[in-house]
């Protein structure tokens, strides 16, 4: 009994000096010196360019590994063949290497002298240091949020229910629309909600790749490190506030949805 | 309506194994054959091959005349009815009969009234009337069944698979469904092959049985053939045992036919 | 039922895209050109004072109005971010050895670079000088206490910023000179005062806030100029600027990337950037933002007083020049590789 009233008190001090604390510091440092100086944060045209770079990102990475996302779980779920391990261990690469790497690798083929450097320069194509590039490494740290999502629930689903719509004369389209996306989506939901968390705060891999010029390629993430080093702290904190709200925007979401998607899961098992 | 299916020669390996070994069979049109074997005899794979959801690596299968190798999963037209049943979970009962018909290409699908009123006699047909709008978790496994039967008797198939039909179902309810499906049959007279393990389901149930072992058919025949002069030593360890009368196939077959004539599906 | 959910969906997916699209392609601040400057990382506060001169002196000069858009990091950093492809109209970085970089890597520009312009093409230097605690607690008075038992130092990574490398070669020229050109004694003083670095940062400023903000080390070996800054942002009550014995004459260059420039058609207005950072306007600006201007007349008289006098050596004499001493002390397996062992 003891033990227990001291492990759930221990959890609490922790959660609160690591979770909740920073999370605190960042709202009361954004309104440190009053709701003007929070607001005029945001009158900043680089502000605003990076919260529209930031979302155009976003619009762009997170439908794109929907999409992805949906077909590497379908194909990994739905079918065996030849290099399925290799291709889940694949899809979880984002994962277990270091953004920053990530980024580097980009730089490597497109950079000015990477792989492709050349041939880019030669089209007068700009991939690294601006949005293009920007995007890429989004989509590539962000990859698995989707696939891994649902991946374990179509395997658990199994193949039998697309079967049956076969077998009932649906064409694939029709399957995967009728069958397959209704059974998966609030999976689908949920991962699409931390990808897009992800890709609007990503900072390591953009930062290499983002070149860091003001009101062009910088993110809200890079924006808040330039602010915060130009000693505009209330500034930096009052665009964290941002992404703080996003973060807290997401866990509300994400209970709900793992909330109505446990009733959803329960119906399945229950006989 | 009902075509005759025949098999030729039909080999399946998977990886290294072989799970069908040259398998032969002739089910003719209104026929209700079992296809009885243990576990890893090769009874489902037949069976799925015949559906066209695994493709065999020799032989060939067809429905009346036609080679059904030719013949895409969706142009097959075979009624499937899945061991846990596979219903559209987040359907109702009448969305999950509907799906066949609603998928049909916009040139031959029925209209909404007409795939209504097709649903609500199958929903007679299978006893469920006033059932339509519960979700397939509202309902007992003896129910699912006869939804999922309903549903592929929807698109009117030419043959009627079923894999382990009783396989989830608890004795009493396997019982009761067991005659149902003898006088449904009776009734609709699709060429109908059902896979089972239960040696009882099979000989009171099917016109003819093949069992099969380790990939072939061992025997097929009539219930009264195989246990009056089992052609193998296996079959004779396997069909030990059972001793019942076979539903009179004959007789009530008799009966239906003219069933068929007043309440035929197709009409 | 689903495919109505999927529908919804679908079509707000479309409008949040739309929305984004419209936000992205919203009307810029409207400008006939614009510039890139890829600077170094505490020249933030001096570029934008000096762009915004400089745009209204181009726009009454030519009536056109022009953006100059800013990237700061760590010099050797930026440095490697051009010659990678960051399409730089002009750099304006820490040391000479990082503009060599871009001229011998990517050949963007002539290797001669540094004399088309005045001065080495440097507009205005610094130098390198210790912050500390306001009553200087540890009573660091030179170079010789940063390797004390102890201590707590903040100063960049050399391989990426170009403050850091100075740091480096200030500290060096000190020991050279304390020790009688004794080369193992200097190394042992170099190895001690690096076990007392917690944390090297990419760039200076990132090490001012370590400093300044965060509160964490007793002293800070900074850009002169930003030591200034400092003060300025965060009170003259908080901290002190130290003064050591000797330090390095720190010139901070500035070179037109060649074919940039021309691929952006920008080389006319570079070439003027450039030349209006040797003005006078210019020259007065960074003299108030405690920078040293290679033109001292045009600067207010009170900006020059506070800069104070210090022994300055240089680098082409003490180190033989940005290239010598950039393979000995920086490059792969160099000095700095062989003393600085990370705190794990």
């Amino acid at each position: 009994m003891r033990i227990r009233v001291t492990l759930i008190l221990v959890a609490v001090v922790f959660l609160c000096a690591f979770l909740f604390l920073p999370l605190a510091i960042v709202f009361i440092e954004a309104f440190r010196k009053g709701l003007f100086v929070f607001m005029s944060a945001f009158s900043d045209p680089d502000a605003l360019a990076a919260i529209r770079l930031t979302l155009l990102v976003a619009a762009i990475a997170v439908p794109f590994n929907a999409i992805f996302g949906v077909a590497a779980a379908w194909t990994i779920a739905k079918f065996n063949f030849r290099g399925k391990n290799f291709l889940l261990t694949l899809i979880d690469l984002p994962f277990s290497i270091s953004p920053v790497i990530s980024g580097l690798v980009y730089v490597l083929l497109f950079g000015a002298q990477g792989w492709f450097g050349h041939w880019l320069k030669a089209h007068n194509v700009e991939i690294i240091f601006a949005v293009p590039g920007i995007v890429l490494a989004t989509i590539f740290v962000t990859f698995p949020f989707v696939a891994r999502e649902i991946i374990p629930l179509m395997q658990a689903q199994g193949t039998s229910e697309e079967e049956a719509a076969l077998t009932l004369g649906a064409s694939g389209w029709h399957t995967f629309l009728h069958v397959t996306l209704p059974n998966i989506k609030w999976a689908l939901l949920y991962g699409v909600l931390l990808c897009n968390a992800r890709a609007m705060g990503e900072f390591g891999a953009v930062s290499v790749v983002s070149g860091h010029i003001r009101g062009k390629t910088d993110t809200v993430p890079l924006h808040i490190e330039v602010l915060y080093n130009d000693y505009n702290f209330t500034a930096a904190f009052a665009v964290a506030t941002l992404l703080a709200s996003l973060g807290l925007v997401t866990l509300l979401l994400k209970s709900i949805l793992e909330w109505k998607f446990a009733d959803n899961l329960a119906a399945t098992h229950h006989r | 309506m009902s075509v005759s299916v025949t098999v030729r020669n039909l080999e399946k390996t998977f990886n290294q194994f072989s799970a069908l070994r040259g398998i032969s069979l002739e089910v003719n049109s209104g026929e209700l054959v079992a296809l009885l074997g243990p576990s890893g005899s090769g009874k489902t794979t037949l069976l799925r091959c015949i559906a066209g959801l695994e493709y065999q690596n020799n032989g060939s299968v067809f429905f009346g005349d036609i080679n059904a190798d030719q013949l895409s999963l969706r142009e097959r037209r075979i009624g499937f009815v899945f061991q846990q049943y596979a219903l559209f979970k987040h359907m109702n009962v009448a969305d999950n009969i509907a799906f066949g018909l609603r998928a049909k290409r916009r040139a031959i699908r029925p209209t909404e009234s007409a795939i209504r009123l097709r649903v609500e006699e199958l929903l007679n047909l299978i006893q469920l009337s006033g059932l339509e709008l519960r979700y397939p978790s509202q309902l007992s496994g003896g129910q699912r069944q006869r939804v999922a039967l309903a549903r592929a008797l929807a698109i009117e198939p030419r043959v009627l698979l079923l894999d382990e039909p009783f396989g989830a179902l608890d004795a009493k309810v396997r019982k009761d469904l067991r005659r149902w499906l003898r006088e449904l049959h009776a009734r609709t007279g699709h060429t109908t092959l059902f896979v089972t393990h239960d040696q009882d389901e099979a000989f009171e149930l099917a016109d003819r049985v093949a069992i099969l072992n380790n990939g072939l058919i061992e025997q097929i025949g009539t219930p009264s053939q195989i246990l009056g002069y089992p052609k193998t030593k296996f079959i004779a360890d396997f069909v030990d045992g059972i001793n019942l009368k076979p539903l009179k196939a004959e007789n009530i077959r008799n009966n239906v036919i003219e069933l068929r004539a007043t309440s035929s599906p197709q009409g | 039922m689903s495919i109505n959910i999927i529908r919804r969906s679908f079509s707000l997916g479309l409008a949040a895209v739309t929305f984004a699209a419209m936000l992205a392609t919203a009307p810029q601040a409207f400008a006939d050109s614009s510039l890139l400057n890829v600077s170094y990382d505490p020249t933030r506060e001096l570029y934008k004072s000096i762009n915004a001169a400089f745009a209204a002196d181009w726009k009454t000069k030519t009536g056109e109005t022009i953006t100059i858009n800013q990237s700061h990091g760590g010099s050797g950093k930026q440095a490697r971010a051009v010659i990678d492809g960051l399409k730089a109209d002009v750099v304006t970085l820490a040391l000479a050895g990082d503009i060599d970089a871009i001229a011998e890597k990517a050949k963007l520009l002539p290797a001669d670079w540094a004399t088309r312009l005045p001065h080495n093409s440097t507009p205005f230097s610094s130098t390198i000088v210790f912050l500390v605690h306001k009553g200087n607690p540890k009573a660091i008075k030179d170079w010789g206490d940063l390797a004390g038992q102890g201590l707590e130092v903040i100063t960049p990574n050399p391989k990426t910023s170009g403050g850091a490398r100075w740091n480096f070669l200030a500290a060096w020229a000190w020991a050279n000179k304390a020790y009688g050109g004794d080369e193992a004694k200097t190394k042992e003083y170099i190895t001690n005062l690096y076990k007392n670095v917690p944390v090297l940062d990419t760039g200076a400023r990132g090490s001012t806030t370590t400093f300044a903000q965060r509160g964490i080390g007793d002293v800070l070996i900074s850009w002169e100029s930003d030591a200034f800054l400092a003060l300025d942002e965060f009170g003259a009550d908080k901290f002190e600027i130290i003064v050591p014995s000797i330090s390095i004459a720190a010139e901070t260059p500035v070179a037109v990337i060649d074919e940039n420039a021309k691929a952006n058609g920008n080389e006319k207005l570079a070439k003027a950037y450039l030349d209006y950072l040797f003005a006078p306007a210019a020259q007065k600006i960074a003299a108030h933002q405690h920078y040293r201007p290679s033109d001292p007349s045009a600067a207010d008289p009170a900006d020059l007083a506070k800069l104070p006098k210090i022994e300055l050596v240089n680098i082409n004499d003490a180190f033989g020049g940005w290239a010598k001493a950039q393979k000995t002390y920086f490059s792969d397996g160099g000095v700095f590789d062989l003393l600085y062992k990370p705190r794990s």
